[in-house]
């Protein structure tokens, strides 16, 4: 409670303090996981099968926060954050193919083409109000899946695009075992949390959220909504696209459903959604509640042999998130202590 | 330059065909939009379950698809009901971010439930015009899709005549324009708005079933028939019925000539394109309610 109130966060943002502004206290919450995290490969009973899964809950956790940046902070519920994982990914997987160019400056020429398309779709999609900018996004991620068919001699078309696989490699960033993913991916997590807790006591956070709840009220204080929304749109896809690198590095493959499908669109959203949208924990705790029960039920679903059961789960989860839970893990969890501090 | 005007010729006729059963996919949307404000993402994935019917009745019984209309219309009414009652009953009269998140939920579910009964392979179903054409004169026609297309039309006038000219209809339509006033005359509005779900989600089954008569289906062509829906509801309007009709006969038609004259790998890109655009500079579409 005391500790919300330091130097950052106290002074800009009395009033509408965020869940976790509480900040040592989420702060602790959230190195405890990591550091268990970090020395998985240490345990006796660990093998690879766990850590490849503690990556792929990391990679799903890393785009959950970029996408938690546009939806959870700024109010844009994007369905289209697959066109940003999928340029990240093809643009990383083909300068690495074509010219062999390392995913070093790969991930980067990918982040600043998603940050170039984030612009041009923001200009087009931003100014149209909730549900209709969701259904432009969903348009626009799917006449991407079409297009990446059809240009087979740039992408693979719709078999998909594969890695070069050149052995391990620091400077191809490619590893025969898991461990390495997992040191790049906490590096991501660790990164993009902190950027989140930044940014949700900065001045750009501030403005977003209160975008978010009254763009009009937003307005009539000053803050630039159409600017605002266009620079968190641009943030969110960058950071989606430069942990697109992290994704076809361990994948090894991308394809255009995997990449703009609407499934995967729906994956990217469900950290967030699940743990608590808005919040720096959030999409951490969602992102690893999400993977454990699709790596249980197909582990369950291949036992009886059928396939898809892990798509079933997600969308009872989302149901059961959207009506019993709207603020997520992190909003239920906390919601006594929330109510307190609402005290003025 | 006669082979391409031919060509054009050719698209056009199989694109209004083909766009008069779009327009009876989307119409439900548009209803269900129109009276409660619902957006329902799963509305492809009710399209699906009327293929589906069509498909065991065929496959397994030997009935000709177009029989089993009546009952793929009460079992798709039956799911719209239970969506309703379980999800949407609580987001009436507001088209909210939760409230499509929601619906996309119901669509993932309905989705895999078909996936785990019947696998995810493509299947077919046979009916009586299944495979047999007709020539006039240079054109080339399908008559599984001419016969789709005449069920299309009928049931989108029927739906019209039903919100009309009974007594029902006007309930409805009083609903759509003014929840309270209509509930302050006596309109029980929750028994309205599940019915007009009801009708919604099974005219979605009705055109699946024909739909499957010339096209297969798999669990996940809800989600590959979504976005047409979505367009041809955009650009006819939402809430209107005939507008929306007419939208599905334009991207029929703009589908269609993309297809023969562009690229066939590409013919839904101008459609989403059509989608931005529309939103972008007149949300309303052509024919559609004043936007909120």
């Amino acid at each position: 409670m005391d500790a919300a109130m330091t130097r950052e966060g106290g002074a800009r943002s009395t009033g509408t303090r965020p869940i976790d502004a509480n900040r040592w206290q989420g702060l602790a919450w959230f190195a405890i996981p990591m550091m268990i995290a970090a020395v998985l490969p240490l345990l006796p009973f660990v093998n690879d099968y766990i850590i490849a899964a503690t990556v792929r809950a990391l990679i799903f956790i890393a785009l959950g926060q970029a996408w938690n940046i546009a939806a959870g902070i700024g109010g844009l519920l994007s369905l289209g954050h697959g066109v940003f994982l999928g340029i990240g990914c093809y643009t990383t997987g083909i300068l690495f193919n074509k010219l062999g160019l390392p995913p070093w400056i790969g991930g980067w020429v990918g982040m600043l083409l998603s940050m170039a398309f984030a612009l041009v779709m923001g200009a087009m999609t931003l100014r149209m109000r909730g549900v209709f900018f969701a259904l432009a996004t969903v348009a626009v991620s799917l006449a991407m899946v079409q297009i990446a068919r059809q240009y087979v001699d740039l992408t693979g078309g719709a078999d998909g695009l594969a890695l070069k696989f050149i052995g391990n490699s620091l400077w191809a960033m490619q590893s025969r075992t898991p461990s390495a993913f997992l040191y790049a991916a906490l590096v991501f997590v660790i990164l993009y949390y902190w950027i989140t807790r930044r940014i949700l006591v900065s001045k750009l956070g501030l403005d977003m959220q209160a975008v978010r709840d009254d763009e009009v009220a937003a307005a009539a204080c000053g803050v630039p909504v159409f600017r605002t929304k266009l620079i968190g749109f641009m943030l969110s896809a960058a950071m989606t696209s430069l942990a697109a690198v992290l994704y076809i590095q361990f994948y090894m493959a991308i394809d255009p459903e995997a990449a703009f499908g609407l499934t995967q669109a729906i994956q990217l959203q469900l950290p967030a959604l699940i743990g608590g949208l808005g919040t720096a924990g959030g999409p951490v705790i969602g992102g690893a509640v999400m993977i454990f029960l699709s790596e249980v039920t197909n582990w369950g679903s291949t036992k009886i042999g059928v396939s898809g059961a892990d798509i079933l789960v997600y969308g009872l989860l989302l149901l059961v998130v959207v009506l019993r839970a709207p603020k997520g893990i992190v909003g239920w969890w906390w919601a006594p202590s929330r109510r307190r501090e609402a005290v003025p | 330059m006669e082979a391409a005007l031919l060509l054009t010729a050719q698209a056009i006729v199989s694109g209004i065909l083909v766009g008069g059963v779009y327009g009876v996919l989307s119409v439900g949307l548009s209803l269900a939009f129109g009276v409660m404000r619902i957006v329902n993402f799963a509305h492809g994935e009710l399209v699906m379950y009327g293929m589906y019917v069509g498909v065991i009745a065929s496959r397994d019984f030997g009935i000709d698809p177009l029989w089993v209309l009546p009952l793929s219309f009460l079992l798709t009414a039956v799911v719209g009901m239970l969506q309703y009652q379980i999800v949407f009953r609580r987001f009436v009269g507001y088209a909210t971010l939760q409230q499509l998140l929601a619906a996309i939920g119901c669509a993932l579910v309905l989705q895999m439930v078909v996936q785990l009964i019947f696998g995810a392979d493509a299947r077919t179903a046979v009916s009586m015009f299944t495979g047999q054409y007709l020539l006039v004169g240079p054109l080339f026609f399908s008559q599984a899709q001419i016969v789709a297309f005449g069920i299309a039309v009928l049931a989108t006038i029927g739906v019209e005549l039903l919100l009309r000219s009974t007594g029902w209809g006007k309930a409805v339509r009083a609903v759509a324009d003014d929840l309270e006033a209509a509930e302050v005359v006596g309109i029980n509005s929750q028994y309205i708005n599940i019915g007009a779900f009801a009708l919604s989600t099974g005219l979605a089954g009705i055109a699946g079933t024909v739909l499957v008569t010339y096209f297969p289906t798999s669990p996940s062509t809800g989600f590959q028939l979504m976005p047409l829906i979505i367009v041809a509801t955009t650009i006819g309007g939402l809430g209107s019925i005939g507008g929306t009709f007419l939208g599905g006969l334009f991207c029929g038609i703009v589908q269609q000539l993309t297809a023969m004259l562009w690229n066939s790998a590409l013919q839904d890109v101008p459609l989403y394109m059509l989608l931005l655009l529309f939103i972008m500079f007149r949300p309303t579409g052509f024919f559609g309610m004043r936007s909120e």
